[in-house]
């Protein structure tokens, strides 16, 4: 289902991959089941497989490697076990030179997919129907699950543990409590990515069935148009800005806006309002907003590298400065919620006006629930990806910071050079040598596997990943794959022109439609009379007075002219693929050459050349 | 006695079979306050009657008789029998007073003894843009002086014969009556930019988009292919230029110096980069092309110019239905909204 009548050649085989110069050993940083294997190479080379870089757009460090295994036991826990979508299973994973491959699992029995049909109807219908109901309960359950984080202790190793351990009733000793606190903290990262897979699918599944509808529709449609029509007015992600709008104001009204100047750090600015009774109650409201409201990240991606407003003020202070200015220039910084309103249904209705009655009714119904869902496709992020994300990672590094002070690390941030499996064996030597008062080893082990995972990490960094790798696919069908990633047949292909590395001339698409043929290039209407059944004609411009072969070619390329000449209009009604204005067709074609006429795209692809 | 001409604002889409689909747009357009230039309109039957009078009905009928639409080398034969005949018979006397008569009117109006003006044929009956290529294309721009425009009309009449005429009749069988045409007459604005606009993306169907191709000159060059239009995508919706492609303008169209016809001649380098249109002038045309389409009813195509002085005042020269526009086969099919999602999850619709 995935893939139909695969083909070799476009993209490099997963095993003949080479590793850059200096990056040996690549392979110890990442766990065994995700590498390509050559007790796997049967199945994983015959597979098409393409680089992640939406999630995973830098080599994975060591212990970020978590954020690929969650995720993907979560999303087909959900999608496989639970919804049981049709054609489609999990995703698999595989790490090449530090970058990250995917590929869907179809399923291909026409038998199971209708037995798969059978619960995915009925489970994603009884989401789609109590959907707010269900969705209010799990916002319940992601703040529990960040409180819990936030309860998480990561305790010291005492020289003597306290009294409470030796005569109270709770009598667990440092040694247990450190291996029990990393073991939750890695639990919680599991249950955070549960949370967020459950409603994900059938999220985007709705919000992307009314994107499609829409571009079927009004295909030219800006992205931006459907965004509008979608978009909550109260949705959580705005709050962070409208609490700094608001903070803005107030720090005007109390008079100590002149603390916020361009070019001060947090730091200095802070230190400013320290000194004044107002600039300390100013602080004291910062202070309340920033739970939740600064738990925002700033960066958007699923690495330790992203640090949250509260690790990071300069974000907001940034935002702040500018409010502030703005506001002392006398301009209004509100986010006109009436107007965007206003012009979010007036964007619905026009675009409504232009559909036909039947299609109205499907736009209306699908844009209905797109807004029902939306609230969690957008607030999804700030609670799993930013809030818990960025609280999480601090957990770590406090780990970290436990191994560092013990010398099992040079830096605490060098925890995040390590498998979250290697952390338990470091927490474990860690804490046995602690517990007996031996010597321990960490401090001569670790730090050289640190450093040079260090070095091979910077050095995959400068590696550029081929956009795909194993077999082409003649289509792609998985819809996760499309939905998700928006890995389509047609980019595919795309992917495999540019690595195939033919000549394409660019030029208006002015009739839809693929065709390869063989190419007759005429340059005078004297020759006109050789053009042959079927061929591809290649023209300067086209003469009104070649409309009688119109109907022997299968498509036309033209030097020059555009999407409403004649030529073009005549070529849309016989529908044949055309392209034109590409400047250099007839000194770049010669005739007997076999050329591919993409008349959506507006490309004319050089393939074999044949002589005259 | 038969009607030869009429204003075209006093003609209406009922007038089609007379006058030519492109006399009668014309005068929906005025009625309409769209600003179209002046002009008048010859009927088919002046046409009739310029046959008639040269006795030319049984030449005609025996060069095209058997022609096959394929071969090129033998309906070239019979266009130029045609052409050479009608070429030498003269237009009636009865056409040519009236012509005089309703172009003296267009310039007492402009002002002007011998005003320039545009000389199109309008066919009849044939809305494809298939016909429109083999039966619409004549037209002659800049034309002054009564004697150049009945000559303009009868080339207009020719081209009824051309070879792609001819091909394309050939291809539909045999016609009941012999081929008939009306010309339109039309104040000429001297286009400082003119071109093409779709009230629809002709390429990928989508109905809240208006196309525009621009040129520098008169609107021959972009019509006729002869360079790659500057190219914009504007939304009905919210007027934002969604596409705007800036090209290489090789050569426009201007009228002859010498005062007579327009010249094809070399844009000059300084210009040929150069956006030929801003965002002023395409809120104008979209806000005119939505207009037009809301008069007729459909999508429609259009010819318009800027003009080089009065202001840049935009004019619309031709208006028609846009044809031939691209099945998209991938569209989705409207059905239940929850159909449509399980649909796009490989689930099929929902069981009820």
């Amino acid at each position: 289902m995935a893939t139909t009548a695969p083909k070799a050649g476009a993209f490099p085989s997963p095993y003949e991959i080479e590793t850059p110069p200096g990056c040996d050993g690549w392979e110890e940083m990442y766990p065994y089941y995700a590498l390509f294997d050559e007790r796997r190479r049967d199945t994983d080379e015959n597979r098409f497989w393409f680089w992640n870089s939406m999630h995973f757009p830098v080599p994975m460090p060591a212990f970020d490697v978590i954020c690929i295994d969650s995720p993907y036991q979560a999303v087909g826990a959900w999608q496989n076990r639970v919804f049981a979508v049709p054609p489609a299973m999990g995703i698999d994973y595989r790490c090449v030179n530090g970058y990250i491959y995917i590929s869907g699992n179809p399923v291909t029995d026409p038998e199971k997919i209708g037995e798969r049909a059978h619960f995915f109807q009925a489970r994603a219908s009884y989401y789609y129907e109590n959907w707010s109901e269900l969705y209010g309960k799990w916002r319940a359950k992601m703040e529990s699950l960040i409180r819990e984080l936030g309860d998480l202790v990561v305790p010291d190793l005492p020289e003597y543990e306290s009294d409470q351990v030796a005569f109270g009733e709770d009598r667990n000793t440092a040694f247990y409590e450190v291996l029990d606190a990393y073991v939750r903290a890695l639990r919680l990262a599991d249950l955070m990515w549960q949370h967020h897979f459950e409603f994900l699918l059938l999220g985007y599944g709705a919000y992307g069935t009314f994107v499609e509808f829409c571009k079927g529709h009004l295909p030219d449609i800006p992205d931006q148009h459907i965004a509008q029509m979608v978009a909550g007015i109260d949705v959580l992600l705005f709050r962070p800005d409208a609490e700094l709008r608001r903070l803005a104001r107030l720090a005007i009204e109390t008079g100590v806006d002149q603390a916020f100047q361009q070019g001060r750090s947090p730091g200095e600015i802070d230190a400013e309002l320290g000194q004044s009774e107002a600039g300390k109650s100013w602080l004291a409201e910062l202070e309340q907003v920033k739970d939740p409201w600064f738990n925002m990240a700033t960066g958007d991606g699923l690495y330790h590298y992203y640090r949250s407003w509260l690790d990071d003020p300069s974000i907001p202070y940034a935002a702040l400065i500018g409010h502030i200015s703005a506001l002392n220039a006398g301009e209004q910084i509100d986010r006109p919620t009436e107007e965007i309103v206003r012009e979010r249904d007036r964007l619905a209705s026009e675009y409504a006006a232009l559909l036909d009655e039947e299609s109205r009714t499907s736009f209306n119904e699908l844009l209905n629930l797109s807004r029902m869902v939306f609230p969690y496709v957008e607030e999804h992020k700030f609670f799993c990806d930013y809030w818990f994300l960025t609280r999480w990672w601090n957990k770590i590094r406090e780990f970290g910071a436990l191994l560092h002070r013990n010398g099992f690390l040079e830096d605490l941030e060098d925890v995040f050079q390590l498998s979250r499996y290697e952390v338990a064996s470091a927490l474990d030597e860690l804490v046995l040598t602690w517990a007996t008062g031996g010597l321990p080893l960490g401090p001569k082990h670790w730090p050289p596997i640190v450093a040079r995972r260090k070095e091979i990490l910077q050095k995959l960094g400068e590696w550029t990943p081929p956009p795909a790798i194993g077999v082409t696919p003649e289509a792609v069908t998985d819809p996760m794959t499309i939905m998700l990633w928006g890995v389509t047949t047609e980019r595919v292909q795309e992917w495999a022109r540019q690595q195939e590395g033919g000549s394409v001339l660019n030029g208006a698409a002015a009739s839809p439609g693929v065709i390869e043929g063989v190419a007759r290039v005429v340059r005078s209407a004297d020759q006109i009379g050789d053009v042959r059944d079927g061929e591809i004609l290649v023209c300067g411009s086209t003469s009104p007075a070649w409309a009688p072969i119109f109907s022997k070619i299968k498509a036309t390329v033209t030097d020059v002219g555009g999407v409403m000449s004649h030529a073009a209009i005549v070529a849309r009604e016989y529908g044949l693929p055309a392209v034109v204005g590409t400047g250099r067709a007839t000194s770049q074609i010669r005739t007997g050459q076999t050329i591919r006429v993409d008349g959506s795209e507006g490309t004319v692809t050089l393939l074999a050349a044949q002589e005259e | 006695m038969a009607e030869y001409i009429r204003p075209l604002r006093r003609l209406c889409r009922s007038d089609e079979p007379d006058y030519g689909g492109k006399s009668a747009n014309l005068g929906e357009l005025l009625a309409a306050d769209i600003p179209v230039p002046p002009g008048f309109a010859i009927s088919t039957a002046a046409f009739q009657a310029f046959v008639h009078e040269a006795g030319l009905g049984q030449r005609i009928s025996s060069a095209v008789a058997g022609v096959s639409p394929g071969d090129v080398d033998a309906i070239g034969r019979a266009s130029h029998a045609i052409s050479e005949a009608m070429r030498f018979a003269p237009v009636p006397d009865v056409v040519r007073v009236e012509v005089e008569q309703h172009y003296a009117q267009i310039g007492h109006a402009a002002g002007l003894d011998s005003p320039p003006v545009a000389v199109r044929s309008s066919a009849v009956g044939e809305d494809t843009a298939d016909a429109t290529f083999a039966g619409q294309q004549e037209t002659y721009l800049w034309v002054r002086g009564v004697q150049h425009v009945c000559d303009a009309v009868r080339d207009c009449w020719v081209s009824l014969y051309s070879p792609p005429a001819i091909s394309y009749r050939a291809r539909l069988g045999d016609a009941p009556h012999p081929p008939v045409m009306g010309v339109t007459v039309q104040a000429m604005v001297d286009a400082e930019v003119s071109g093409v606009m779709f009230t629809c993306n002709p390429v990928s169907g989508d109905p809240s988009m208006v196309a525009i191709n621009a040129s520098w000159g008169l609107g021959l060059a972009v019509v006729g292919g002869e360079v790659t239009p500057d190219d914009y995508l504007v939304s009905k919706v919210t007027g934002e230029v969604v596409r705007e492609h800036v090209h290489a303008k090789g050569v426009e169209y201007v009228p002859d110096p010498s005062g007579g016809g327009a010249v094809r001649v070399e844009v000059p380098t300084d210009r040929r980069d150069v956006a030929c249109l801003d965002q002023t002038a395409l809120a104008k045309l979209v806000e005119v092309g939505k207009r037009v389409e809301r008069h007729f009813g459909s999508h429609q195509d259009i010819e318009w110019a800027f003009a080089r002085d009065s202001g840049g005042e935009l004019f619309v020269v031709q208006a028609r239905p846009v044809t031939g526009l691209a099945k998209k086969p991938d569209k989705p099919k409207p059905a239940s909204a929850m159909s449509l999602i399980m649909g796009k999850f490989g689930a099929g619709p929902p069981k009820e």
